[in-house]
């Protein structure tokens, strides 16, 4: 914890920056840009789950709701209100922003299985409105799309700009959950996860803070649902479906719940396996629940956290430090 | 009016046989059972292979289904579930979420993705002041009430019962006794099992059966099992039927609502009485 919680000076952060912009640009060669967009747009959306989930420890079953609040507000304020695609992500943003806090009102009292099962009610609800009782304006089943996507230098209908354009935005999703975890705040949200029981004793309204952080959760995740309807210039219900929640929670603990980076890597890792694995592996299902079942019993702390373990290995025997780091969670 | 009240009780009846597992494993070992609808939509396909290819009689497949069933629970009880006692909520969720997507990838690979039929084994109705009750359904409520009261005997009369009612009070003082708790959780997980796979059984020919037949379901049911209170065994009989038959009433007049009415009643429920896990 003590490393996280160090004042990280500006030249790491760029340094931080920089690593991040390079790892994906060299995916692109592999991948092409087009799928990288589509990772990069998971892992904001990873990123916000993080938040939630590694950073609070509530296990949300319904975080696509606020992804495609963002998403369909984003293609509907293109379609009806504006033709600023810079002003329909803004939009998307304060929709999510909306519903994040009428049902963050409620969710957040709720603990552990409550918690993730009332999420999941919600997404459920969301997901119904869209397809039948406001299927006039969504469009129901057929989804949405949408023509107005571009505005002088800002063009959604090319490629590259997408690319880029997704690829600063994750950076800057980076840095804003980089100084929100840093923060004292951040310290508090993760005693809240440790014994939310004792942090109320101190004299914090736990619920409060809680419901700040599912807002800044969603709105995250709203933007990303942004991201999703401007990348495809197309939106469809599945884009808040209930069934594909699990691939955010899956990634987010590939990776190794509460750590930024661990976020990033897992949506990589789970974009992989999801996109090419059945090109050549017809039973990635299979595949998917027995690296689950590893990760459960063997490495806890996902991909990221093992190596941050192995790191710390090396360098307590390099220089033969009798102080045992401990593992920051 | 008659038949959405029929289809609610016989809705109410599959989900009061699935629900009983996960009311029964969520409210004594703090587990969200998501493996429990493999044994569900393993039973439902046993038994249209057994049906279908085998010839053998629907009784019999039945049997053979909820056996298999049975065998198919204690594994995942043993190998899995047994590691994740007293864990946090959120790996065992994983664990069990990543055995759902197992043995689902498993029934892909041995029957396909298609959708298999499967008629109604009794086929013929009564008719009764002018509406005609397909008898088969009428069978499949008097079971669920069976069941239910046979879930009462057992829970009140044996001592493996009232073991388990105790631990859903209190597991540690179960434990201070100096009674392996473990071993009943496991009895309750095979036992849950079981009647997931009768609910699969009975739903089979009613519904169609594909891979993904049981994850819609668990859904419903976890709405059930909420609502009613986990662990709660007569809430769970209540809150199936209710639901059942909020679900089905709401679905002839507004077909497209009828599976949210359920989550909003969840949600309502869990508003004004928080559950602590």
């Amino acid at each position: 914890m003590g490393k996280q919680l160090a004042k990280t000076s500006g030249r790491k952060l760029a340094l931080e920056v920089v690593f991040l912009a390079a790892v994906f640009l060299l995916l692109v060669p592999f991948l092409g840009a087009h799928r990288v967009t589509d990772f990069a747009i998971f892992c904001i959306t990873v990123l916000s789950f993080d938040l939630l989930y590694g950073y609070m420890g509530g296990l949300s079953l319904g975080h696509l709701l606020y992804l495609g609040a963002g998403a369909y507000a984003t293609g509907l304020s293109l379609r009806y209100l504006t033709s600023n695609p810079l002003l329909a992500i803004v939009f998307g943003v304060l929709a999510a922003c909306v519903v994040g806090m009428a049902a963050g009102s409620v969710v957040v009292r709720a603990t552990g299985a409550c918690f993730s099962l009332i999420n999941l009610a919600f997404n459920r609800v969301g997901w119904f409105l869209v397809m039948s009782p406001l299927k006039s304006i969504t469009g129901g089943e057929n989804g949405l799309s949408i023509r107005n996507l571009s505005l002088g230098l800002f063009d959604f209908r090319d490629s590259t700009f997408r690319f880029l354009f997704v690829l600063v935005s994750l950076i800057f999703v980076f840095l804003l959950l980089r100084i929100i975890t840093s923060s004292s705040y951040g310290v508090l949200l993760r005693s809240i996860k440790e014994n939310e029981k004792r942090v109320r004793f101190l004299g914090y309204n736990t619920y409060f803070y809680k419901w700040i952080n599912f807002v800044i959760a969603a709105s995250v995740a709203g933007f990303a649902g942004a991201l999703t309807a401007l990348n495809y210039g197309y939106i469809n219900p599945n884009v808040l479906d209930v069934n594909s929640n699990p691939g955010v929670v899956f990634a987010c603990l590939i990776g190794g719940p509460g750590r930024l980076y661990g976020a990033i890597v897992g949506g990589i890792i789970y974009m992989l396996i999801t996109n090419l694995l059945p090109i050549y592996f017809q039973r990635w299902e299979l595949l998917l629940g027995v690296s689950l079942l590893l990760i459960v019993f063997r490495f806890r702390e996902g991909i990221w956290g093992s190596l941050e373990t192995l790191y710390a290995r090396i360098t307590t025997r390099e220089n033969a430090n009798p102080l045992k780091k401990g593992v920051s969670k | 009016m008659i038949y959405s009240i029929m289809y609610g009780l016989t809705i109410g009846a599959i989900f009061y046989l699935i629900s009983i597992g996960l009311s029964l494993t969520f409210g004594t070992m703090r587990v969200i059972n998501f493996a429990h609808t493999i044994t569900y939509t393993i039973g439902a396909y046993i038994l249209a292979a057994s049906v279908n290819h085998l010839g053998i009689p629907f009784l019999w497949g039945g049997v053979l289904a909820v056996l298999v069933a049975a065998l198919v629970g204690y594994c995942i009880e043993r190998f899995i579930i047994r590691r994740l006692y007293g864990e946090s909520l959120d790996y065992t969720f994983i664990a069990t979420f990543a055995v759902f997507l197992i043995g689902v990838d498993i029934v892909k690979g041995i029957w396909g993705v298609y959708p298999k039929p499967l008629s109604d084994p009794i086929g013929r109705s009564i008719n009764f002041m002018g509406f005609a009750f397909p008898m088969y359904r009428i069978l499949v409520i008097l079971l669920a009430i069976l069941v239910f009261f046979g879930v009462e005997l057992f829970m009140r009369k044996t001592m493996v019962g009232k073991i388990i009612r105790a631990a859903l009070d209190n597991k540690e003082g179960v434990l201070c006794l100096g009674i392996e708790v473990e071993k009943y959780f496991s009895i309750v997980f095979v036992l849950g099992s079981i009647l997931a796979a009768i609910g699969g059984v009975l739903y089979a020919p009613i519904t169609a059966i594909h891979p993904y037949m049981g994850l819609n379901i668990l859904l419903l049911c976890f709405a059930v099992v909420l609502t009613g209170g986990m662990g709660n065994l007569r809430g769970t009989f209540f809150a199936s039927f209710g639901l059942g038959m909020l679900m089905s009433i709401t679905g002839r007049y507004w077909p497209a609502g009828s599976e949210i009415v359920v989550f909003m009643a969840m949600a309502i429920m869990l508003f004004f009485r928080p559950i602590d896990v």
